[in-house]
């Protein structure tokens, strides 16, 4: 674990990177294209220009998000003097790459067909070393304990065809990593950023179990540890009416994803505004550290910057090739 | 006995530039290691940077000030040797504390402020005037530290 005397320079540097990020000019300005095309061509003008031109198909956005993210992340690797606070942020990259190669395989044995094109670039494993151990079930040198956790996998599918308990598996590695990561860094934002993640996305299970209709003891092996808040906690919320939820977890920060839960409608235009507003809150954990000059938190917040700034692009990207309403777009829009 | 004097004197001396230079540098390493962030994606704010990274720079040479003026008092610098018995010797000790203790904490203080000033013209380079006050105000200290020293150092009589 490196001195947070020794961010200096990296939290300087970030500091300038940050005067790359979108501003809000740039997105009135997505907001304000008719179409896809006129959208495009407003990203050319940004930090993502260079990539957009590089494209051989005009009307795709996705394969320059990604160059701009991995970009962004060959960068930071470069100077950050902990290795941990970037392979967080890609950790689930390498989650998502194994469940599509994962998925792939168990498809080909049942006569489907693999998508490689789904597999990203911005995991921590290159892609085709995780091909490569995957398809020839060498999984000895898979790093972060995947040589365990792939095998069990597997195993598991190979038992039950439940491709759901393969996910759940995977998913419970991804936390206990990113736990494990950032309890070895030992810094206070990092762990807090960790354990708020797992808050936040047992929250979200919750919710979409409540709406399939699961009841407590169907959704515990969906909920993670490791969090701030008790499983248990977590999962006595199906059994109450979503409108209380906030009221129930007020004695933790992750309540604040849910203020506001009151007014919806109904638990599916909860889910919709959760997504965003598990986003802020995440970001609202982190925000707090930008006013410290050494703190190595500020590398978070940037990725996290990033990651969310990715996220109002592709939203918008993809309303606006959809025709979506404008009001509605500008409603998901995280805050970055 | 003498000699012990001018030892204690030339000890005074020693300190007020040793711990002042120290950290100054330590002052200035923070700040440039900051500018070298910013500089590596803007280079344009080279002049703004180093202005901030200089600021921290300046406990060293009121340190150096005040060394100076101790060997003067005991004759060190040119002319002949005076006598300093122990009790003056001290003293002059005792005048090179406070820029060697305030000019030592200070510069490091300063350094982390304008490291912090450094990442403020980063994002808002329109913020510049503001972001000199903020280390500058810490100078404050370490110009009272000087002058107590300077002071005393005139009072002793030799």
């Amino acid at each position: 674990m490196a001195d947070p005397a020794d961010y200096g320079y990296a939290v300087s540097r970030l500091r300038a990177m940050e005067n790359r990020l979108l501003d809000q000019g740039v997105y009135q300005r997505l907001l304000d294209s008719e179409d896809l095309p006129s959208a495009l061509k407003v990203m050319s003008e940004t930090a993502y220009g260079k990539w957009f031109l590089e494209q051989q198909n005009e009307n795709t956005f996705e394969p320059a998000i990604e160059s701009e993210l991995k970009h962004v992340y060959t960068e930071t690797e470069q100077f950050v003097p902990d290795p941990c606070l970037y392979r967080i942020f890609r950790l689930p990259y390498d989650i998502h790459n194994i469940k599509v190669l994962l998925k792939g395989i168990f498809k080909q044995k049942q006569g489907g067909q693999r998508r490689l094109d789904l597999l990203t670039s911005l995991g921590n494993i290159p892609v085709d070393d995780l091909v490569m151990a995957i398809e020839s079930e060498d999984y000895r040198l898979m790093p972060f304990g995947f040589h365990r956790t792939v095998p069990e996998s597997v195993s598991i599918w190979e038992q039950t065809h439940d491709i759901l308990q393969v996910e759940r598996i995977l998913d419970q590695a991804l936390f206990s990593l990113q736990i494990k990561m950032a309890d070895e860094v030992a810094f206070e934002g990092v762990k807090l950023f960790a354990r708020s993640r797992v808050d936040t996305e047992n929250i979200r299970n919750v919710a979409r179990l409540k709406r399939m209709g699961f009841d407590s003891s169907q959704a515990a092996p969906f909920l993670h540890n490791g969090g701030s808040v008790p499983v248990e906690k977590i999962q006595s919320l199906i059994n109450e009416p979503y409108e209380g939820w906030e009221r129930i977890l007020s004695f933790a920060d992750v309540s604040r994803t849910l203020s506001g839960a009151q007014d919806h409608a109904d638990l599916d235009s909860l889910i919709v505004d959760l997504e965003k507003s598990i986003d802020d809150f995440l970001s609202w954990v982190l925000a707090k550290y930008k006013y410290s000059p050494f703190a190595p938190e500020n590398v978070l917040h940037y990725l996290w910057m990033k990651e969310t700034e990715a996220k109002n692009v592709r939203v918008l990207l993809i309303g606006i090739g959809n025709g979506a309403e404008r009001t509605v777009l500008r409603r998901l829009l995280r805050n970055v | 006995m003498d000699q012990l004097g001018i030892m204690l004197a030339v000890l005074g001396a020693a300190l007020a530039a040793g711990f002042s230079g120290s950290g100054s540098a330590i002052g200035v390493g923070i700040a440039g290691e900051s500018g070298a962030g910013i500089m590596t994606e803007d280079p344009g704010k080279f002049g703004l940077v180093l202005l901030l990274q200089a600021l921290p720079g300046t406990q060293g040479i009121y340190g150096l000030l005040t060394a100076f003026f101790a060997i003067l008092k005991v004759g060190l610098l040119g002319g002949a040797v005076v006598s300093v018995n122990v009790w003056q010797g001290l003293g002059v000790l005792f005048a090179c504390l406070p820029i060697a203790i305030a000019g030592y904490y200070s510069a490091i203080a300063q350094g982390k402020t304008s490291a912090a000033s450094i990442q403020m013209i980063a994002k808002r380079p329109e913020e510049t005037g503001k972001a000199v006050i903020l280390p500058a105000m810490v100078e404050t200290y370490a110009v009272l530290a000087l002058l107590m020293s300077i002071i005393l150092l005139n009072s002793i009589q030799i």
